[in-house]
């Protein structure tokens, strides 16, 4: 008797939990287990970003680096909905830290109350261990692009060290392709985690990746994390603006303002 | 240091009366479901003489349908479950079990010594090797067979691993122990 009540004590909570949550069982720290909402996020963002109406100004926020500070995304998420008139956020990557895919969907779930659809771009820590799969079946391309009103944005995977720094990263030969296809002449924006002028940035490929975007005359500006500090700037003599953001950790952010002749970039922390 | 006492544990169990083994021979079975270990994983397993310290070596296996990615995992793990409390009809629980494991997941993805290219310590932590540890308990049965005493046990455990205890410690309001712990079961079968 007292074994079938221990019995029920034992089984009554797991259906219990079998039924009202996921990730009761894990069967592996690498596993790549996922909700059919928490596949393909990019494709459905830019959807909903795609519809918004189209203004004079286009302001977004772009903000990164969320890895192991989920406690500082919370808080970012409370920041960026107090903003005013924004149209969606970007996320500098490092959305992990350990590139496991139960990271991933924590960052999800909290950006998912964000106000705005977000977008990201893969950061050195997502490529880790399964993490480059996880990012794929969950957000979408390493690569990619898309256009909203004026404006075109590329985001590039320049986690060169990931792959041994073995000239495959970034993608110079796409990248160029991909801003000579704007036949609209729409003002592009380049978005990678790694900024140039880092170490982990594939030095073979410095030179030539910045002279492509410098030789780009739809370039509006070109935007990074990775570092976990603030920075902005001409870094290579070219008339292409540089602007980095900086860590949940470090809790701050960049709102920036774009219109046809110009853009505003402001740092805000919480 | 659990390892080598489990076995000192067993080669005092050798003795003249008791029943004659050789010291390597498994005392047990285990086949255990989830625990970050695998979908299922089984292996050998050896007990002290008391009966309240287990180690067992447990291989594991991942299909694609269910984890995404196929991993094959390699564990060991030690359990101690200090009170055994007798029932009826040679049932009993051992109510309380803490245990730690090391897992190793085997493919090109997983590193245990990071690649020359990148600067030492850029990443800290070694993606193929995973220490866990969990808590749980088992009931259990002596069951009489050919004149030998079998004992079958069910157990389970609750359990998490370095990655995710240190993501709860350091993010106390956001993560829930619910988020980084999960649930495996298992049953072990004395040979």
């Amino acid at each position: 008797m007292a074994l079938k009540t221990l019995l029920k004590l034992l089984i009554i909570p797991a259906i219990i939990s079998l039924t009202s949550c996921d990730g009761l069982f894990q069967y592996n720290p690498n596993e790549i287990v996922l909700n059919k909402n928490q596949r393909n996020l990019t494709g459905k963002n830019i959807e909903q970003i795609v519809q918004l109406p189209v203004k004079d100004t286009m302001r977004f926020i772009f903000m990164g680096d969320s890895q192991r500070w989920y406690d500082e995304t919370v808080k970012f998420v409370e920041s960026a909905n107090r903003q005013r008139n924004i149209d969606f956020v970007i996320h500098a990557g490092d959305i992990s830290d350990f590139g496991i895919t139960n990271e991933l969907k924590w960052i999800n779930d909290i950006m998912q109350k964000l106000n705005y659809p977000y977008l990201t771009v893969i950061g050195n820590h997502d490529i880790v261990a399964n993490g480059s799969d996880a990012y794929v079946k969950m957000f979408g391309p390493l690569d990619y692009t898309f256009g909203y009103g004026d404006y075109k944005f590329v985001f590039v995977n320049t986690n060169s060290l990931e792959y041994g720094l073995d000239g495959s990263t970034p993608n110079i030969p796409w990248l160029r392709a991909q801003l000579a296809d704007n036949p609209e002449k729409k003002q592009t924006i380049v978005i990678g985690h790694v900024p140039p002028f880092d170490a982990d940035f594939d030095r073979n490929l410095e030179k030539e990746y910045a002279a492509t975007l410098a030789a780009d005359p739809n370039l509006k500006f070109t935007l990074y994390g990775h570092q976990h500090a603030f920075k902005e700037g001409e870094f290579y003599d070219d008339g292409v603006q540089y602007y980095q953001t900086t860590s949940m950790g470090n809790r701050g952010y960049l709102v920036i303002s774009c219109w046809k002749e110009g853009h505003k970039v402001e740092r805000i922390t919480f | 240091m659990l390892f080598s006492g489990s076995f000192a544990a067993y080669a005092q169990d050798d003795q003249p009366g008791l029943r004659n083994r050789k010291w390597f021979i498994p005392d047990h079975l285990k086949l255990q479901f989830a625990g970050n270990i695998g979908f299922l994983s089984g292996g050998p397993g050896y007990v002290s003489r008391n009966k309240t310290l287990e180690t067992d070596v447990l291989f594991g296996f991942l299909p694609k349908k269910f984890g995404g990615d196929a991993l094959v995992t390699i564990s060991a793990k030690t359990t101690y479950s200090p009170w055994k409390i007798p029932l009826k009809n040679t049932y009993y629980i051992r109510p309380f079990s803490i245990g730690a494991y090391l897992s190793y997941t085997f493919g090109p993805q997983f590193d245990t010594k990071w690649p020359s290219y990148y600067p030492a310590g850029y990443y800290w932590w070694a993606t193929s090797f995973r220490p866990g540890a969990y808590v749980g308990g088992k009931v259990g049965r002596d069951l009489r067979i050919k004149n030998q005493v079998r004992q079958f046990e069910f157990y389970y455990e609750l359990g998490s691993y370095d990655l995710l205890m240190i993501s709860y410690v350091q993010n106390r309001e956001y993560l829930k122990l619910s988020d980084i712990g999960s649930l495996s079961f298992g049953i072990k079968m004395a040979l």
